[in-house]
């Protein structure tokens, strides 16, 4: 017997991504949208546990639940000088509305046309954390160290863009 | 019941449709950002599905996952430091006040 | 390392070797562009004589032939070719030749300014294309050297990047080139689309497979490449502009590279043009027209250089009149008695403008005493151009007459016979107002130093002898040429003499028929009867026809030019209302790419017929 997602808890999880996303976008307090970005986050991670991606789960709430979020929350705060500016208006537009809503229609007539039926049932193998880790760091090996010269380039520059203007 | 490689699919399509439209409403750079990674989650979740779904194995879909969440990361602190220095330019983070691009 | 290779690629080295030099080391190092060109030379005429006599030898040792493959696309590999035939030896012959003398010549030219380095590094670079683009093998090559001497004309003719008029006249060249390359482009992705290669000798093999359609429209946009480049109406309007530039460089520009590159993209395609036959047509059609219009232009210039250069596009318009008959070797021989004649008389003008200091023939004058060897190098160029018997010149352009009389093409036949008469008639009137007569306004004249002066008579003498290959020059391209038939040869030669004795009767001794009718009072007129004749041959022969040309000049300047304008104009007036999406809000440019990726989405899904 196969293994297979279950509906209720990726009802759950996907519910609250959504939700949680689109309770940032319609949150008045920037504050609180980074919050909510934050739990639509954890609820992904939760979608990847459902997927047998552990590794991926840790590293997403490591990633954005710690990191992003944080570094969102510093920004709101270095960039607002009241506390009332953090409220603003939720910034409803019409054309942007109807560009999202036909790309949705546009993607899920595309998944559910094109993508070929496939059985719910997942295939066996299952790869764990040994397995990914022996993969990235043998086929993968290079695009990884790539992506820790990207990081650090991307740690440089941010340092130096938001450092200190020369007094002169 | 069970669900498949659709509900995901349709699950990211949403997500993504939801980011979209808060990068091209939302007037505050903060909020494009966040929602710039709104998207970023959604393809992972297409691509983490698809690697489960269809080639387990290989592990192509985590592994690229993995570099999409380091390349959003480092998109997201550039970003945001941006930001700041937008901010200490012109004392706002509107992007309707910054238009510098006008032809 | 192949013999091939090594010829564009070490003045090619040079320039990059500049390009990194600091400005004071590459004013020391000028003696390194010079060497490079020297050894190109050597390289070349070895080139030349492992294909020389003939076809026979070439069928014998084949073609000779480099690939590199650069890339694969679509599981096709994407090759790069240099190929040495027949076409090609000549036309290494003729750029290296130039060049050399160019450079030679400019190092007096040029001197004590203050960027010669980067000049001599653009005239590299230069050369080196113009080899690239003559020994291509296949049409991606040719298509990049073409790319390349667009971008180093543009250098060039803007070297005095601190002249107004110099940074606008190269925009404008680079521009009105890019038209053309636009054409040549569109035409490259149709012959890749029908033949699936770029290899020439694939490509031109294949071309009479593809139907009247096909080759007319792929031939017609070669062309239309070509008369962006060779100067043909109506692209021709960068060309005298481009006279802001150093005189050595037009010299380059003129004769070898730039402007030949368009007359040799017709001489290599020419099969796509006979497998349409109608290219061919246009071909001629174009040609007579630029030949005609182009030199009675040329009649009404005061500037010494832009006379030169009309010249150069109506001679253009010669050689594609000589091409449009379907035989190579007619268009080709004028190309190359061309490059040297004309190239000659460039670095004649140079010379004369250089211990002048003026480029208005008004203020020139008596040069003839006190400028010997210019005077004579000078009058060979003139002569060569004019079509005068033992010169050059006269080979090449009676080739072209007798073929087009051979092939029924009457019309443009007198075309041609009018147009040679201009050109006769406007090198007289040239070379008597600069060299006959009493010095003008502008200070005398001292003979140039012999750096300047050695190119000029080798070119001199090439001027001279390059007429008697006429055989040697058909039997090489494997194509018949004939020496002048009696009759044909005797008719230009009158027709030139013609236009000669007319320049002299406007502008011989010094008369100068706008002098005269500026101080020609009613009663001066009535007294001196000594002039009368002249103003009679003024008013009524001059004047009309200086009328006439000075019609087709503003017509050029206002309805050609103003169509080309005009389009700059429209892009102008779309890009002010365009301008208002513009608003700088990158939210409103954001949602314009993602419903433009919706659109193209839907069409692909809609393609797929899903």
């Amino acid at each position: 017997m196969s293994p297979t997602v279950a509906l209720i808890p990726f009802a759950i999880l996907g519910l609250l991504t959504l939700g949680c996303a689109a309770m940032m976008l319609f949150s008045r307090n920037v504050v609180h949208a980074a919050f909510w970005m934050l739990a639509s986050m954890v609820s992904t991670a939760g979608l990847y546990l459902l997927l047998s991606a552990e590794f991926l789960a840790l590293v997403q709430l490591l990633v954005y639940a710690g990191a992003v979020a944080v570094l969102v929350l510093f920004v709101v705060m270095l960039t607002l000088r009241r506390r009332a500016d953090a409220v603003r208006p939720i910034d409803f537009s019409l054309p942007a509305l109807a560009l999202a809503v036909s790309f949705a229609a546009l993607a899920c007539f595309m998944v559910l046309s094109l993508v070929p039926a496939y059985p719910d049932s997942l295939p066996s193998v299952a790869p764990g954390v040994t397995e990914l880790g022996l993969e990235l760091f043998s086929t993968w090996v290079l695009p990884f160290e790539l992506a820790s010269l990207i990081l650090l380039v991307a740690l440089v520059g941010a340092v130096w863009w938001s450092g200190g203007v020369k007094r002169s | 019941m069970t669900v498949g490689l659709p509900a995901f699919l349709l699950l990211a399509a949403l997500l993504f449709s939801l980011g979209l439209y808060g990068v091209t409403s939302k007037k505050s750079a903060v909020m494009v950002l966040m929602s710039l990674e709104l998207m970023a989650n959604a393809v992972n979740i297409n691509l983490v599905a698809f690697s489960r779904f269809l080639t387990p194995e290989k592990m192509t879909g985590q592994v690229f996952a993995m570099f999409m969440m380091v390349v959003a990361a480092a998109e997201i602190g550039l970003g945001l430091a941006l930001v700041i220095a937008l901010y200490r330019q012109t004392k706002t983070v509107e992007l309707d006040h910054i238009n510098e691009l006008r032809g | 390392m192949n013999i091939l290779v090594a010829i564009p690629l070490i003045p090619a080295l040079v320039f990059f070797l500049f390009f990194l030099l600091p400005r004071a080391t590459r004013t020391k190092m000028l003696f390194l562009p010079i060497g490079a060109m020297a050894v190109s030379l050597v390289l070349s005429l070895m080139a030349f004589s492992t294909v020389f006599p003939g076809a026979e030898k070439l069928a014998e040792h084949g073609a000779q032939f480099t690939s590199y493959t650069i890339g694969v696309i679509g599981g096709v590999p994407l090759n790069i070719s240099l190929r040495l035939d027949a076409l090609a030896a000549l036309m290494l012959l003729v750029v290296t030749i130039v060049g050399m003398a160019v450079q030679v010549y400019s190092l007096s030219y040029m001197k004590g300014e203050e960027r010669i380095g980067w000049y001599y590094a653009v005239l590299s670079l230069f050369t080196a294309a113009m080899l690239t683009l003559v020994l291509a093998g296949d049409f991606l090559l040719f298509y990049m050297s073409w790319e390349v001497m667009g971008l180093c004309s543009y250098l060039l003719i803007g070297f005095w990047n601190t002249n107004d008029e110099a940074r606008r006249a190269s925009i404008k060249a680079f521009l009105t080139t890019r038209v053309g390359d636009v054409g040549f482009a569109i035409g490259l992705a149709y012959m890749w689309a029908t033949v699936g290669s770029f290899d020439i000798p694939t490509v031109l093999g294949s071309a009479h497979t593809w139907g009247p359609g096909v080759a007319t429209a792929i031939a017609l946009l070669l062309f239309f490449g070509a008369m962006g480049k060779s100067a043909q109406f109506p692209l021709h309007i960068w060309l005298p502009d481009a006279m802001a530039g150093p005189t050595p460089a037009s010299a380059l520009i003129h004769a070898a590279t730039m402007v030949a590159a368009g007359v040799f993209l017709v001489a290599r395609s020419l099969p796509i043009f006979e497998a349409s036959g109608v290219a061919l047509q246009v071909v001629l059609i174009i040609g007579a027209t630029t030949a005609l219009l182009a030199a009675s232009m040329g009649s009404v210039q005061h500037d010494i250089k832009k006379v030169l250069a009309y010249s150069t596009i109506s001679q253009l318009g010669f050689m594609f009149m000589g091409l449009g008959t379907g035989n190579v070797s007619a268009g080709m021989f004028h190309l190359f008695t061309h490059a040297f004649f004309k190239s000659l008389l460039f670095l004649g003008a140079g010379s004369i403008i250089h211990s002048l200091h003026t480029q208005d023939m008004r203020e020139m004058g008596g040069v003839g005493k006190s400028m010997k060897v210019t005077t004579v190098t000078f009058t060979v160029g003139t002569l060569a151009l004019s079509g005068i018997m033992p010169f050059s010149g006269f080979f090449s352009k009676d080739l072209i007459l007798d073929h087009l009389w051979r092939e029924g093409h009457y019309v443009i036949y007198s075309v041609a016979l009018a147009s040679a008469f201009l050109t006769a008639f406007y090198m007289a009137r040239l070379w008597f107002r600069v060299f006959s007569g009493t010095p003008r306004k502008a200070g005398h004249a001292h003979e140039s130093d012999m750096k300047i002066l050695s190119p000029m008579i080798v070119l001199a003498l090439l001027s001279v002898l390059a007429g008697a290959t006429t055989l040697v020059f058909g039997e090489f391209l494997g194509s018949e040429t004939e020496w002048p038939s009696l009759v044909m040869g005797g008719a230009s030669t009158i027709v030139a003499l013609s236009g000669i004795g007319l320049g002299w009767a406007l502008f011989g001794n010094g008369r100068d028929p706008e002098a005269v009718r500026a101080r020609a009072s009613k009663v001066y007129m009535i007294v001196t009867n000594r002039f009368f004749l002249d103003l009679v041959a003024e008013q009524y022969i001059a004047g009309g026809y200086n009328r006439l040309s000075e019609k087709v000049n503003w017509f050029d300047k206002k309805v050609i030019n103003g169509i080309v304008n005009g389009v700059g104009v429209a892009c102008r007036q779309a890009g002010t209302q365009l301008r208002r999406l513009q608003a700088g809000r990158v939210q409103v440019y954001q949602r314009l790419v993602v419903a433009a990726v919706l659109v193209l989405v839907l069409v692909a899904v809609l393609a797929t017929g899903v």
